[in-house]
C-alpha cells in the first residue's frame, strides 16, 4: 500500500499520480506514444519493459502484461534470469541495452547502440532508448511511491480502460 | 560512455544534439516536452528545489550534458 494519499482511480498508479491530475494526464499521453508511434515492435517493448521490471524487482510492473504480445512462460523465466540466448537477434540487442539502463548506463557502449540502430533504424533506436529510460523511471516511481502490485493486462498499452497501470 | 553523438541528427544539416536526435521520433518528443513543461511550470514544489534536485541528479548519474 502506498504511503502517499490516494484518490479514487481505476488503477493503483493513477490513485497516487492522481494527486496531480494535469501531470497524470500528460504522463499518460506521453507514455502512450512510446507504443503508438510505431518506432519499435511491440514485442521488443514488452520484453525490455519486463526485463527492467525484473532488474528492479518491481512486482507492480512485472505483474502487468501486454496481452497481445503474450510472452510465454519460458520467455518470462528467461527474462527473470537474464538469459537472452533464446531470443531473436534484434530482441537480444534491445535486451542488452535494457540490462544496463537501470544501474550501469555508463557501461552502454557505442557498439550496443549501433546494434540497435542496425536492427531498428535510427527512428527505432531513438524510440527504444527513450522507452528504456522511461521503463526505468516507471519502476523507480512505482517503488518509491509504494504502488501495489495488481496483475492485469494492457488493452491499449500502457493503459487498461484508459488508465495507466 | 561515448563522447560523441551515437545517433545522427534527424534534421539535415543540423548538429546532433538532444533536440535534433529526438526529432527522429517527433510525436514522442512533442508529448515528452509537454510533460516536462508541466513539471517545471506548475505544481507545489518550488522551482529552486526542482533545480537543485535536477543538478544533484545530474551529478549522481554523472551526466555532463
Amino acid at each position: 500500500m502506498s504511503w502517499v494519499s490516494r484518490v479514487n482511480a481505476e488503477t493503483p498508479l493513477e490513485a497516487v499520480l492522481g494527486q496531480r491530475p494535469e501531470l497524470l494526464s500528460r504522463y499518460r499521453t506521453f507514455y502512450r506514444t512510446l507504443w503508438h508511434d510505431g518506432a519499435v515492435p511491440r514485442r521488443v517493448l514488452e520484453l525490455t519493459r519486463l526485463r527492467i521490471a525484473a532488474i528492479h524487482d518491481c512486482e507492480a510492473e512485472w505483474a502487468v502484461r501486454d496481452a497481445e504480445v503474450a510472452v510465454g512462460d519460458a520467455d518470462l523465466a528467461a527474462l527473470r534470469a537474464g538469459d537472452f540466448s533464446g531470443f531473436e537477434a534484434a530482441e537480444q540487442a534491445a535486451l542488452q541495452v535494457a540490462e544496463l539502463m537501470p544501474y550501469a548506463h555508463h557501461q552502454i557502449e557505442d557498439a550496443d547502440v549501433q546494434a540497435i540502430e542496425r536492427a531498428l533504424g535510427s527512428t527505432g533506436a531513438v524510440g527504444l532508448l527513450t522507452a528504456l529510460a522511461f521503463f526505468d523511471v516507471t519502476c523507480r516511481l512505482k517503488l518509491v511511491l509504494g504502488v501495489e502490485a495488481r496483475p492485469c493486462a494492457f488493452d491499449d498499452p500502457p493503459l487498461r480502460r484508459g488508465a495507466l497501470v | 560512455m561515448s563522447t560523441k553523438p551515437r545517433i545522427q541528427s534527424a534534421i539535415p544539416g543540423a548538429a546532433a544534439d538532444f533536440a535534433s536526435v529526438m526529432s527522429h521520433v517527433p510525436d514522442i518528443t512533442a508529448s515528452f516536452f509537454d510533460l516536462y513543461a508541466e513539471f517545471w511550470q506548475h505544481g507545489v514544489v518550488p522551482a529552486t528545489l526542482k533545480e537543485m534536485t535536477r543538478l544533484r541528479n545530474a551529478r549522481v548519474t554523472d551526466c555532463g550534458y
